[in-house]
């Protein structure tokens, strides 16, 4: 499966576009996709303490645009998006 | 009467004067103007602007699951509720958000002010990227978005 993860606040720095590809095998967990973000972040940028932080304290948002919680079944292609924690105002 | 829009900084401006026209209404006798503007200095460093970036859908859907939850917490039913939040970079001085919110009496419009502002640093996914007088940049810590999960 392929998931288009839509970058948001500081997980920006990920990429030069807005979002990242991330290949899934099988039915998964959005457990194991934070897993796979961690690799792609291990492979592309040397294991970056900060960001791997960044990935570890974020929430995720499916196209509805609801927060998804770990046990949320990723059985689709589907675009998500990666929330920080927030500040606005 | 809600509004809620995301401003585009490249393309508009927040506007007072906007504000002021939807929330006008003889029916309300008090009304009150929340201003969140760009600050100079934080955490001791000098600041030149801020780069805000927003999740626009689900922002402007905090804005309207905040406002009806008013209705229920707050039990403020008779209301005009304006709320807009700029994305894009900032210069100081610069509004970034604006709450107007208009009721019946005063104690409703401080407690309905106040109840959105803090609701939306808890709930909306924006986020603040500090620019620095020599051209560095840093995204500010925030705190993990509280709501429902699915």
């Amino acid at each position: 499966m392929k998931i288009k993860l839509e970058l948001f606040g500081a997980s920006r720095d990920f990429s030069d576009k807005d979002h990242i590809e991330i290949e899934i095998e099988g039915k998964a967990s959005l457990d194991d996709l934070r897993n796979e973000i961690i690799k792609y972040l291990d492979k592309n940028f040397k294991g970056n303490e900060n960001f791997i932080k960044i990935v570890k304290s974020s929430a995720f948002c499916s196209e509805n645009n609801e927060i998804i919680s770990d046990n949320y079944k990723i059985i689709n292609d589907q675009k998500i998006s990666i929330i920080p924690p927030i500040g606005g105002g | 009467m809600l509004h809620t829009k995301i401003i585009d900084s490249k393309k508009e401006k927040i506007l007072i004067s906007n504000a002021e026209k939807f929330i006008k209404d003889s029916k309300f006798g008090a009304s009150i103007y929340f201003l969140g503007t760009v600050r100079n200095i934080n955490d001791n460093k000098t600041v030149t602007g801020i780069t805000y970036d927003t999740h626009d859908e689900m922002v402007i859907k905090s804005f309207e699951e905040i406002y009806y939850e008013a209705d229920q917490k707050l039990d403020i039913k008779d209301k005009a509720v304006f709320i807009e939040h700029a994305k894009g970079h900032l210069n100081l001085g610069e509004v970034s958000i604006i709450i107007a919110v208009a009721c019946k009496h005063r104690d409703q419009a401080y407690l309905l002010s106040r109840f959105i502002i803090e609701e939306i640093k808890k709930r909306s996914p924006i986020w603040k990227k500090e620019n620095y007088e020599n051209e560095e940049s840093e995204w500010l810590k925030g705190n993990p978005i509280m709501g429902k999960q699915v």
